[in-house]
């Protein structure tokens, strides 16, 4: 009798653990979502900000006259921006799918790595959203001929470019190493 | 005994494992931090062109400072990056520790930079600042001795210099040779 007494007594114990641990899952993949979320909504600003440049842009191009000399430049960074605008729109779709994963996600771990991927994910997503404005604030100084500014925009431009790719390069990173993690 | 022995081996090889996972996590962690960095950066460009279009000339030196600053940061977290990943490949968890605190301070001031809170100067380090006790002493209890510099002639400093040449001019003007004919009054050639 004692000893099932003992055994009920232990069995309570690991279930009140199992359950305060599950508890404290719950929270921590909620405080989790929380801080993706804050990522997300922030690189989704700048996503629409630079939906807005691109609008502002199709305006400003005809501005331009068809024999300006730096025409050929305008077009390079539009290609460019282009890329980053299609990078930054399925980053910010990923973000918010990997965010979505972390509260059904079966452990803490899983959780923070869908984390992980959703605030890396986010950051894709600003920088492409932010060498896109930059770019088109390139198109505008052209189109209203403001000389002057061009050099430190077009530098900006570069430097945005060779950021940017540091982030992607850190994204694909991150997600080798979580799939080696899950692969072993 | 076998049994135990089993248990004791299966025990040490989930913990290898563990290890393993662990590192594997802190090195992602590491790249997302060093993404988050790279972000940052081209926040900072994005603001310099921002500032370099509305053509105010403080806004931009202020930017183009942020950015610099931003700049120093991500080296910074590249330089404790890839020490980090030394430490992991070489198994020293202390180093990779160390390492992964840099990385975070790096992305910190990546982020006070950005937000403008740059400090006025790097403070010395305790090796820079000891060099710099160090140097032209002259000798002396815990002081760093200065060899003589042989080729340091004393007498040709710049004030014995032009003590020289003004008395060299006094004299070229004195002498026969030089000066102005004039003050003579005759040639300066003895015929």
């Amino acid at each position: 009798m004692n000893r099932q007494k003992c055994v009920a007594l232990m069995a309570g114990v690991v279930f009140c653990g199992v359950l305060s641990v599950r508890a404290g899952a719950v929270e921590g993949a909620g405080m989790m979502l929380d801080e993706a979320n804050q990522s997300i909504a922030a690189a989704s600003v700048a996503v629409e900000d630079a939906r807005a440049a691109i609008e502002k842009g199709k305006q400003l191009i005809t501005q331009i006259p068809a024999d300006s000399e730096l025409l050929p430049e305008v077009k390079e960074i539009l290609v460019a921006a282009a890329e980053n605008w299609k990078l930054a729109v399925a980053a910010l779709d990923g973000a918010k799918e990997s965010a979505a994963r972390i509260t059904t996600a079966s452990t803490q771990e899983i959780a923070g790595d869908y984390k992980l991927l959703a605030t890396v994910n986010a950051g894709v997503a600003m920088s492409g959203a932010k060498v896109v404005q930059t770019g088109l604030l390139f198109v505008e100084a052209v189109a209203h001929d403001k000389t002057e500014s061009l050099g430190i925009i077009r530098m900006a431009m570069q430097d945005a470019l060779a950021a940017t790719s540091q982030v992607e390069f850190n994204y694909e990173r991150v997600k080798t190493l979580v799939a080696e993690k899950y692969s072993k | 005994m076998k049994k135990h022995l089993s248990i004791k081996v299966g025990l040490s090889t989930a913990l290898i494992a563990m290890a393993g996972l662990v590192q594997a996590a802190d090195m992602a962690t590491a790249s997302g931090v060093l993404a988050n960095v790279a972000t940052m950066s081209v926040q900072s460009k994005a603001n310099l062109a921002s500032a370099a279009s509305s053509g105010d000339v403080a806004a931009i030196a202020e930017a183009a400072k942020r950015a610099d600053a931003v700049d120093a940061a991500m080296a910074d977290a590249q330089d404790a990056y890839a020490a980090m990943e030394r430490a992991v490949a070489g198994g020293d968890t202390d180093a990779a520790a160390s390492a992964s605190d840099d990385l975070e301070a790096a992305q910190q001031r990546a982020s006070d930079a950005l937000n403008g809170a740059i400090p006025d100067a790097e403070p010395k380090s305790a090796q820079e600042a000891w060099k710099e006790s160090q140097t032209n002493t002259g000798g002396g209890p815990n002081k760093a001795y200065d060899p003589p510099n042989i080729y340091n002639v004393p007498w040709q400093t710049q004030g014995l210099r032009s003590l020289y040449t003004s008395l060299f001019g006094s004299f070229w003007t004195a002498s026969s040779q030089g000066g102005s004919l004039d003050d003579g009054g005759g040639d300066a050639t003895p015929e």
